[in-house]
């Protein structure tokens, strides 16, 4: 749709939302859990009488509601909490501030009907995903500390990259096309451990939710998907504590009021302790090595008055992994966000953020004459202003953001006596800025539309010389550019559009359409992801990554909301990827882009989900038939090629059964088709050693990956405030060997032939933990 | 390094990783020509070697093919005509000479291959010797290659390691792109087989081959150490290396420089 027309369109329905005669108030407030205080995110709030509306609560748990003068009744409701229904009088712009209380014990009370929500169903949003955190904690995951990475690859159309690798893929995207952000802060590494545990300690999450498809047009800069992660505020009402002890690493938070019912802080600690039982090694090169992580979350917030709020949360983790006299690696996130709500007018919610994130890491390499230290940094300035507006068929949102981006690729600095040269890197700088506008319409009671657009503008900035290359990597010119000038720009138009039609209150289908663009890209030619990968920016070599999604969905509940159905398909169009030459050095490259080739995808796909949500029975099932594929001119003679990732089916099946009051069982099982792979199809000798010959690109496949984990979660005594349980969890119960990696070697009875041998990285690994409350 | 760290997380964690063979599903490709030519600055029989692909699970048998006609010249205006000593293996006895580009053009089949490769110039491969390093509390004795490195251009070197005239299946290829106009200890792990690194004992007899090599072979080499021995999911996504010769051959003509010590581990 060429760009005037949807513009056109989207000023159309402005032109219908004339004012009445009669006099209109708004009725405004925000939202909070009764026992602690913290603001609910995506709680119902609607009012029926002479007319009928609702709204959710916004990301600070605030809503607005505009209506005609009269009596109405008010319903709050969020699921797992008690609802609240008042009768009010709008006669004036009235301020409501709710507080719901929680029901911790599903067995004892059964959620009446009519407060299960059918949001999803409802809304015109596509492709979310939203964690629930309490169901979270009885998820069964390797080595009992819960997850939410591991846990959203649970979900349709989410594969995880495996055993042992970073990253997750969405909807045929690459682990580099995911925004992951945490209290709006971008976390460019989000795994621990190599990919083992993810950077998130759910003990200081609050809320998470996941854009598959029908991004916002507040959100922007990458491909494939949004990971919005949200921290806890803290309980602004009194003092707690929790904590877990497990097999690897336990957890400390703190959470209490500043001033109470005004402000509140959370304190988060983790770390793990693998190491410590290295220490014990009476073997010197043992006790002498390193591996560990820690992260820390924290988060301060402070009502000023009735209109302003101040929010501070910073987020600090490292990986430490060296072995005693040979090398030394760390790598880390840190980011820093400081917020403040300011509320205008009831109608209008603004929030604006100062955020700096950024990623490092430092690899050492001890050895007598190859000693070095290499460090690399991504570094973002962050500025975001965001604007709620709440009419009353239009909830409208619009805002401007801009990101400095520096990228100092690699540091080496070495000893006089090694024999590798101390080099710098030229650093990088970008600047990416956006505005956007979006709007939420209620067009009947049946048809609702979620559209907006965002413009998107990055600009590669000075110092630094820019080359240009011809087919074969030479080099043709070079540019000198100075300090703060604009030496490339690029300018995206992103189109969002999302359309849901109810045919009743348990039927709906949605469609929707969405462009995305991104211009920080990771360079990595393994097979899978490291600390060490490289971040590049948009330049004169690379253009921005382009991604259009459409997609269509069946949503159905049954049973007055207990149970959920959902079917999308989707295809997506990707443009300007990027791949690698064959024998590429990536690493510590000035020529880096010499390396690169350029070409595109495609990958769609059909996700079925099927969720019960409440009773002693809980679970969801999910399946994913997809594909995805990418083409190059320079690879697989020009051909489209599955990806890594393309996996026909996914399966994942998960189920939570709550015996009684004190048991919780809990078990996940996935299944999924192995990575696309390149097998030999020949061998030739040369060099006196077996060569292989390929012909297709990642024509073959690992085998399949199975995968069932249990769980058991037994609650404490109640002790009055102290409260305990005890986790236990069995990781692959089925003992199952999944493919790590393919080696081809000779076969060791007859070596004239030649066989796969496949590693497995884990058996069946059991877990208990430990966890309190206080 | 990654390889380390991986062995490392698994080790201390006390996860049990295990092998196994397996069935993998791949076609078997048709017999493709493959040409390994190199010419070297001793004067010697120069090898041509012709010989084909066999298919992923045919035996290693691989076919010399006869009745090629081979040629090579230098940009000097010599020429030199190869005689085939035995089935597949071209020979004629001559001396490549630093800084000379020879082009190689082999007609088999009724197709034509050329390459060329430029003689680049010697770095003196100074000596060879045994380095003891520590891995997990384990000494290993690890060959070791010394030179010093010329500042004042691009060197691209090859090594092959023979340990008790067993040749050690790894591709030793290194650049001084990191390194430039420094001492170089350039460490020769050997492996028996395709992946254990094995270390030396005392009394092993060891020779180490160094080849100064050029661009395009040092890429060859490099892209095929990327992804010998490792497979999926490790590594880079396998291809074949880019081959200077022309029309699709696999292999590589190599014009190198070449020297070779050899000691016994102490």
């Amino acid at each position: 749709m060429p760009i005037k027309y949807y513009l056109a369109f989207f000023l159309v329905p402005f032109l219908f939302n004339t004012a009445s005669a009669q006099n209109k108030y708004t009725l405004s407030g925000t939202i909070r859990d009764a026992a602690t205080g913290e603001t609910l995110i995506g709680a119902t709030v609607k009012v029926t009488g002479a007319t009928a509306a609702g709204t959710l609560t916004n990301g600070y748990g605030y809503f607005a509601i505009t209506q005609t003068e009269g009596a109405y009744t008010l319903t709050v409701s969020y699921t797992g909490y008690l609802p609240i229904t008042k009768t009010i009088n709008l006669n004036k712009d009235t301020k409501l501030n709710e507080e719901l209380k929680s029901v911790n014990d599903l067995a004892e009370v059964t959620i009446s009907a009519n407060n299960r929500k059918n949001e999803n169903v409802k809304s015109a949003q596509m492709g979310l995903e939203r964690v629930d955190m309490k169901s979270l904690n009885s998820i069964p995951v390797l080595l009992g500390e819960k997850d939410i990475l591991k846990t959203i690859q649970l979900l349709p159309g989410v594969k995880s990259g495996g055993e042992g690798n970073t990253g997750f893929y969405v909807r045929g995207g690459a682990a580099d096309q995911n925004l992951i952000i945490l209290d709006e802060a971008v976390v460019y590494n989000s795994s621990h451990l190599l990919g083992f545990f993810s950077t998130f300690n759910a003990d200081a999450i609050k809320d998470v939710s996941l854009y598959k498809g029908g991004m916002p047009a507040q959100y922007g800069g990458r491909l494939s998907s949004v990971l919005d992660v949200k921290m806890d505020d803290g309980n602004n009402k009194e003092f707690k504590f929790q904590g877990g002890i497990g097999l690897i690493a336990s957890r400390l938070k703190a959470e209490g009021p500043i001033v109470k019912d005004r402000g509140s802080f959370m304190v988060s600690f983790r770390r793990t302790y693998i190491d410590l039982f290295l220490r014990a090694s009476p073997d010197s090169s043992i006790n002498g090595s390193t591996l560990n992580f820690y992260d820390i979350n924290a988060k301060a917030n402070y009502k000023i008055n009735d209109k302003n709020t101040i929010y501070i949360s910073g987020y600090f983790g490292k990986d430490n992994i060296g072995v005693k006299d040979l090398f030394e690696n760390n790598w880390g996130n840190v980011t820093t966000t400081i917020r403040l709500n300011h509320i205008f007018s009831d109608r209008l919610f603004s929030n604006t953020s100062l955020i700096y994130n950024n990623y490092n890491y430092t690899v050492r390499l001890l050895n007598d004459v190859t000693n070095f230290k290499a460090t690399s940094l991504v570094r973002d300035f962050n500025f975001k202003e965001d604007f709620q507006y709440f009419s009353n068929k239009h909830a409208l949102r619009f805002g401007l953001n801009a990101t400095h981006h520096r990228i100092s690729p690699i540091d080496i600095t070495t000893s006089q006596e090694s024999q590798v040269n101390s080099l710098t890197q030229e650093k990088r700088y970008g600047l990416e800025t956006a505005a956007y506008v979006s709007d939420e319409w209620a067009v009947t009671d049946k048809l609702n539309f979620l559209y907006g657009i965002r413009l998107a503008a990055f600009s590669l900035l000075g110092p630094g010389n820019f080359s240009q290359y011809d087919p074969s990597g030479n080099i043709i010119s070079t540019e000198n550019v100075a300090s703060g000038k604009f030496y490339k720009n690029y300018f995206n138009l992103e189109p969002r559009f999302s359309v849901s039609y109810l045919f009743n209150e348990q039927n709906s289908v949605k469609a929707s359409y969405n462009r995305n663009t991104q211009n920080i890209h990771i360079l990595t030619n393994a097979t899978s992801s490291s600390p060490t990968d490289q971040y590049v920016l948009s330049s004169n070599n690379i253009k921005p990554e382009i991604a259009d999604q459409v997609a269509l969905g069946y949503f159905k509940n049954l049973d007055e909301n207990n149970y959920e159905f959902s079917g999308e398909v989707y295809y997506k169009w990707l443009q300007n990827q990027i791949d690698y030459k064959n024998a590429a050095q990536l690493l510590a490259n000035s020529n880096v882009e010499s390396e690169l080739l350029y070409g595109s995808g495609r990958a769609y796909g059909l996700e079925l989900f099927f969720k019960k949500k409440f009773g002693k029975l809980n679970g969801w099932v999910g399946y994913t038939l997809s594909r995805t594929e990418r083409k190059f001119t320079e690879l697989n003679n020009g051909n489209y090629f599955p990806a890594r990732q393309d996996r026909t089916h996914d399966i994942s099946v998960v189920g939570i059964y709550n015996l009684n009051k004190r048991w919780t069982f809990s078990s996940s099982f996935i299944y999924s088709t192995g990575n696309a792979v390149t097998f030999p199809a020949g061998k030739y000798v040369i060099n006196n050693q077996t060569a292989y010959y390929y012909t297709e690109r990642n024509a073959g496949r690992m085998p399949y990956n199975m995968r069932l984990d249990l769980s058991a979660t037994l609650e404490g005594k109640n002790r009055g405030r102290f409260q305990s349980s005890w986790n236990f969890g069995v990781y692959n119960a089925l003992g199952r060997k999944n493919p790590y990696s393919i080696e081809f070697i000779n076969d060791p009875n007859d070596p004239s032939r030649t066989v796969a041998e496949q590693t497995s990285l884990f058996g069946i690994i059991p877990s208990i933990t430990w966890n309190f409350k206080f | 390094m990654k390889k380390i760290i991986i062995y490392f997380s698994i080790l201390s964690c006390c996860f049990i990783s295990c092998k196994k063979i397996i069935e993998v599903d791949t076609n078997n490709a048709e017999a493709q020509i493959v040409i390994e030519g190199k010419i070297t600055d001793k004067l010697a029989d120069q090898q041509v070697l012709i010989s084909k692909t066999v298919g992923y699970s045919d035996k290693s048998i691989f076919p010399n093919v006869s009745g090629a006609v081979v040629m090579v010249t230098d940009d000097k205006g010599s020429r030199y005509t190869y005689i085939e000593k035995s089935p597949g293996v071209y020979v004629q006895a001559m001396r490549g000479i630093p800084g000379n580009t020879y082009t190689l053009t082999v007609t088999v089949e009724g197709k034509t291959y050329t390459a060329s490769s430029k003689m680049p110039n010697n770095v003196k491969l100074d000596s060879v010797g045994v380095t003891v390093n520590s891995f997990f509390g384990n000494e290993r004795k690890i060959a070791a290659a010394y030179l010093v490195d010329p500042a004042n251009e691009t060197n691209f070197y090859h090594f092959n390691l023979y340990v008790n005239n067993s040749f050690s299946k790894r591709i030793y290829v290194s650049n001084d792109r990191l390194t430039n106009g420094n001492k170089l200890r350039t460490q020769l792990y050997y492996s028996e087989d395709d992946d254990n690194d094995t270390g030396l004992k005392t009394g092993d007899k060891i020779s180490v081959e160094m080849e100064c090599i050029d661009s395009n072979i040092f890429d060859y080499w490099y892209a095929l150490s990327q992804q010998s021995g490792r497979g999926p999911n490790q590594g880079t996504t396998p291809a074949n290396p880019t081959s200077n010769i022309s029309n699709n051959s696999l292999g590589y003509f190599s014009a190198h420089t070449f020297q070779k010590i050899n000691i016994t581990v102490p």
